[in-house]
């Protein structure tokens, strides 16, 4: 370990990581595996590497906090060294006390001196807020101590689980997304359709629910939700989009939605296993060809499924209920023959049967559902090229719809279908209503039949939009509508923000593009709680965004130059990103004869809400950008630890931290010039030119 | 033939002296008036080399008590000492030794709390910490704040007792008095109060984890266990305190009577001002009335046993507190009705506020009481409910 350090602090200015690692760092892990931090959890890093620093003489003090939870549940502890935990602001008392015990212990001659010390741990609450005070006693008071602060913070927000997401797969529910799968999200700087790599999705458990509803959308989200919404800079002026919590949004305001997705391709279906002739009991099958892949004869045929139709796999059966002599049983019959080759099994005055073991159990794996009430859409349909979704749209109208001049309507017993078919249309270009809900007892007439039961139903309507004529009213229309040119996407109007009850809900995380589309609308997902040490700019929801506010409005309070100003020794800062950086300082803290404090920047997937693999990588960027600088103040003297004269601007920083999405170009470019400055000012004092 | 002198000695440097003698290891202690004079003089006797410690200038109670909780959990006698807000202040430390078992001794001089602000004496401050797990004794005069101080090194180090001590001694009547008292030979001291070891201190050869997290699976265990080792302090009081008085000749009992003999009324006291009583009782008894004084001097572990048998034959038990419970009149007496209420045969109980914010209680002010709680209890018996009286009240 001892030639290893010396080792490690050559090569530490490359932070070689990988190539020493093994012979640099000592394998004895004080700080024992099997704890309870969360996954990703720079703090419990910092820990483990100071802990392997720290050697075994020593004694650790340690705050209330996520260090002391999750790593001493009664019975057990992760605590190969002395370790005590009091309470929440006095580990700077409680390790004077111990370091005067061992002080006046060794004088009486009550133990030997084996050189035993004494260390501090505690979160940025218990060092800089309610622990301050303790601590700047036993600093003044010079006792022979190191003081680690493990810097980090806290959050929340999300969407139901009923939520539907637009992927480059078609459209999901939020849960059923995996990581790595590819969501569309709008591009804020080019306002473009763009594709991003989910990151995760985090259950949030049952929260209270808002419902926003514009003219043609409607979703549902927690009242800390970020939408992004028009604003208006003024006549003569561009206008500009910003991020806006749902609690925030008022009817009127302007949000972005989704207007088309584009040209998609046709959909290669997934090889079934035919039943053949032999297969257990099977001794005769109805020859069938099955289609590869979609078509829009296909689509129309489903289309009319959809409305009309059911299977019965184990029989072998495809049925539709088609009367006699209309028009849609013509459709039917020739649109079979013509995709599958083969001609209608049996019909009656009023259903169609197919007979076909593979026929149906090709169309029960397309996951159109079976029943009326089940049926929907499977989001593959939404990936289809624009002909093929016209021909299912039209399909649909064939079976349950009709149309009443330009616009049409759609009738369903399955609100899931609607919600779908909702969405579906609204990336084609089509204006669609909202969903009317409709419920007739039985006997009732309804459309030329009367009800044998008692019925519940809805209805959308919609119509295709015509093109804005933006010759003639170019200036006008893009003061009303901002994203008028954009192919993808435009703006509505809300109408209606209303509380919808409580519901399970999940979050998102996207790479950087910062958002997703969920129901066919632009959100994103932010949020922390506020500490003492909450950067400037990150939302809150005790200090939370909004006309007048932009978040955390004060600067992080600057531990490490309070501790500076205590004139003690030895003052750092360090961050696990950078482990060998990091012991050194431990190490030297502890030689040094007084007390010695060092401020770990510790990120923190779950309050950060940053995927929980970028730890490291966001811990590198803080000092990159010059967020968090690392270097040491020996005596009053500073010595910058890693110099930077290109600094990395901040949003990269905070780009993977969805507690600063909503910040505008303003407030980055101040936190930019905020961060330079200190940076500057820190060279100066390091004497770097 | 015991080696001691007579010494006349402020009550506050009366406690320095059982620190010093007592050898503590560390102190940690804020100053705050009427604990002043201790923290003084222990620091002028660390500074004159003549006490071996750490003093910790904390920079505030809640410090000294944790620096208290930290040195003691270091191993080290460790010793601490403040009054009124002080004791406030560091109340959210004070659960951490007594459910740690660290035995941190404190003497607190009693003091009113504020608002108004006061710095004289009453016990508002040490009843508020009476459910907190500490022992908790009371001093009448400087010798005893002496000896008790002594005492509760021994018994809070008792590796089965390890429960944290506080002595209480009041604010200015006692702090602030110089008395004549025996002060013993220091070697005679040392031979009473044993080397201490903590039998599970911090110490990086045998690495211990204290004050882990306890969620709700685990945590009624560790309060039940704290519960069971504190019913067996008493039995180690009460040898500790016949070992002091075997070898000192001052015995100390957890509740002491006075001209209790065929006492039909009683009269109940804590602290300096049963002196005064005591006082009063000799000036009643020579008027021929069956009076006698009852002084408790434990508090916590509340002396049931000793307290029931010592009013036995007491028709009228008289009780003063220098505390309110507001809303609920004296919290003594409202003790001492709890632990009458389940005896056959038992004394009505006449409870009384008074000396409060260090207002003074003369002898016809304990005369007084008595008389008219004779008068409280006709009303009783005649089935009136009866307030508990605040006197010396200016109206």
């Amino acid at each position: 370990m001892e030639g290893g350090y010396a080792l490690y602090t050559m090569t530490k200015k490359k932070e070689e990581t990988d190539l020493f690692v093994p012979r640099l760092v000592t394998t004895e892990e004080n700080f024992a595996p099997g704890h309870r931090a969360c996954i990703g959890c720079g703090e419990a890093l910092a820990v483990r590497h100071v802990c392997k620093a720290l050697g075994r003489n020593v004694i650790i003090v340690n705050a209330t906090g996520c260090i002391e939870v999750f790593s001493s549940v009664l019975p057990q502890t992760s605590w190969r060294v002395p370790w005590i935990h009091t309470i929440f602001e006095n580990v700077g008392a409680v390790v004077s006390g111990i370091e005067s015990a061992y002080k006046a212990r060794v004088r009486k001659g009550k133990i030997p001196d084996k050189n035993v010390k004494f260390v501090g741990f505690a979160g940025d609450g218990g060092t800089s807020d309610i622990g301050l005070q303790a601590l700047s006693g036993a600093m003044e008071r010079g006792h022979n101590f190191l003081y680690c602060c493990f810097d980090n913070e806290a959050y929340m927000n999300c969407l139901p689980s009923s939520s539907l997401i637009m992927t480059e797969e078609g459209l999901k529910r939020i849960i059923e997304l995996k990581k790595g799968e590819k969501v569309y999200a709008f591009d804020q700087k080019n306002h473009e359709l763009v594709v991003k790599r989910c990151e995760g999705v985090f259950d949030n458990g049952t929260r209270e629910i808002y419902e926003l509803r514009t003219l043609h959308h409607q979703i549902e989200a927690t009242p800390n939700h970020p939408f992004l919404v028009l604003k208006r800079s003024g006549r003569g002026r561009e206008n500009e989009l910003m991020w806006k919590i749902l609690s925030d949004i008022r009817p009127g305001d302007m949000v972005v939605v989704l207007k088309d997705l584009g040209e998609g391709e046709p959909y290669k279906f997934d090889p079934i296993r035919k039943t053949v002739v032999g297969d257990y009991k099977v001794t005769h099958v109805n020859e069938i060809e099955l289609p590869a892949g979609t078509s829009p004869d296909l689509m129309k045929y489903l289309g009319i499924y959809v409305g009309d139709g059911w299977t019965r796999v184990k029989k072998g059966e495809i049925g539709f209920a088609l009367p006699e002599g209309t028009e849609e049983r013509n459709a039917l019959i020739q649109l079979h023959s013509d995709i599958f080759g083969n001609s209608i099994g049996r019909e009656d005055e009023m259903y169609v049967y197919i007979n076909s073991v593979n026929l149906a159990k090709f169309i029960d794996h397309l996951g159109f559902g079976s029943g009326a009430k089940d049926k929907t859409i499977p989001g593959w349909v939404f990936t289809l090229p624009k002909d093929e979704k016209e021909s299912f749209v039209a399909g649909l109208l064939l079976s349950d719809g009709y149309k009443t001049g330009n616009s049409s309507r759609y009738v369903s017993a399955s609100k899931e279908l609607l919600k779908r078919l909702r969405l579906l249309l609204q990336t084609m270009e089509y204006r669609v209503g909202k969903i009317h809900l409709q419920r007739k007892e039985r006997g009732t007439v309804c459309v030329d039949r009367t009800l044998l039961k008692d019925a519940e139903w809805g209805a959308i309507a919609f119509s295709k939009r015509n093109a804005w004529n933006t010759e003639k009213y170019l200036s006008q229309y893009k003061y009303q509508n901002f994203l008028i040119e954009s192919e993808h996407f435009e703006m509505e109007e809300v109408k209606e923000v209303r509380a919808a009850g409580k519901e399970p809900t999940f979050d998102l995380h996207v790479e950087d593009a910062h958002n997703f589309i969920a129901d066919g609308v632009v959100v994103h997902n932010t949020g922390i709680q506020r500490s003492s040490s909450t950067p400037y700019g990150a939302w809150t929801t005790t200090a939370p965004v909004g006309k007048k506010s932009i978040g955390q409005a004060t600067w992080k309070k600057n531990m490490p130059e309070i501790a500076v100003a205590h004139k003690i020794p030895y003052v750092a800062t360090a961050c696990p990103s950078y482990p060998f950086d990091l012991m050194d300082k431990v190490k030297r803290g502890l030689e040094i004869e007084g007390p010695a404090y060092v401020h770990i920047l510790s990120p923190c997937p779950t309050g950060w809400r940053s995927p929980p693999e970028l730890t490291i990588e966001i811990g590198r960027l803080a000092v990159e950008t010059g967020v968090f600088p690392l270097y040491e103040v020996i005596n009053g003297e500073y010595r910058l630890s890693f110099d930077f004269t290109d600094l990395k601007p901040v949003r990269e920083y905070m780009k993977p931290q969805r507690r600063f999405r909503h910040l505008t170009e303003d407030v980055i470019e101040k936190i930019q010039a905020r961060v330079e400055e200190e940076y500057a000012k820190l060279r100066e004092k390091a004497g770097v030119k | 033939m015991k080696k001691e002198k007579v010494v006349g000695l402020e009550g506050s440097f009366a406690v320095s002296e059982a620190v010093r003698m007592a050898n503590a290891d560390v102190i940690a202690a804020y100053p705050i008036t009427p604990q002043t004079h201790i923290v003084e003089r222990l620091s002028e006797m660390v500074a004159e080399g003549e006490l071996d410690a750490e003093f910790i200038c904390v920079e505030s109670e809640h410090s000294a008590m944790s620096a208290c909780v930290g040195a003691s959990a270091g191993g080290a006698r460790v010793f601490t000492c403040t009054a009124g807000q002080g004791l406030e202040l560091m109340h959210e430390v004070l659960y951490i030794p007594s459910s740690m078992r660290l035995p941190v001794v404190a003497v607190v001089a009693n003091r009113a709390l504020s608002a108004p602000l006061s710095v004289w004496c009453d016990h508002s401050d040490m009843m508020a910490v009476r459910d907190i797990g500490w022992i908790q004794m009371l001093a009448e005069n400087n010798q005893q704040a002496f000896d008790l101080t002594l005492c509760a090194f021994r018994i809070a180090e008792d590796n089965e007792v390890l429960f944290p001590t506080m002595v209480h001694i009041d604010g200015f009547h006692l702090s602030h008095v110089i008395e004549d008292m025996r002060l013993p030979d220091a070697e005679e001291v040392a031979g009473f109060i044993p080397d201490y070891k903590h039998p599970f201190a911090l110490d990086p050869d045998k690495p211990v984890s204290m004050g882990c997290y306890g969620p709700p699976f685990i945590y009624p265990e560790t309060k039940r266990a704290q519960e069971v080792a504190f019913e067996k302090v008493m039995p180690k009081i009460l040898e500790t305190w016949k070992v002091f008085g075997d070898r000192f000749g001052r015995y100390y009992a957890p509740v002491e009577k006075y001209r209790m003999g065929d006492a039909k009324i009683a009269l109940l006291t804590m602290g300096s001002y049963s002196e005064t009583a005591m006082l009063a009782i000799d000036e009643l008894r020579a008027k021929g009335e069956d009076v006698g004084l009852i002084r408790l001097r434990l508090w916590r572990p509340f002396p049931f046993k000793e307290f029931r048998e010592a009013v036995k034959g007491v028709e009228v038990l008289v009780v003063l507190d220098r505390c309110v419970s507001f809303g609920m009149g004296g919290p003594v007496c409202s003790e001492v009705k709890s632990a009458l209420y389940d005896q056959q045969k038992k004394p009505h109980v006449v409870g009384f506020i008074g000396g409060l914010g260090g207002r003074d209680i003369p002898i016809e002010g304990f005369e007084y009481m008595i008389q008219s709680a004779l008068e409280k209890v006709k009303a009783i018996e005649r089935g009136e409910e009866v307030e508990t009286e605040m006197i010396g009240i200016r109206e």
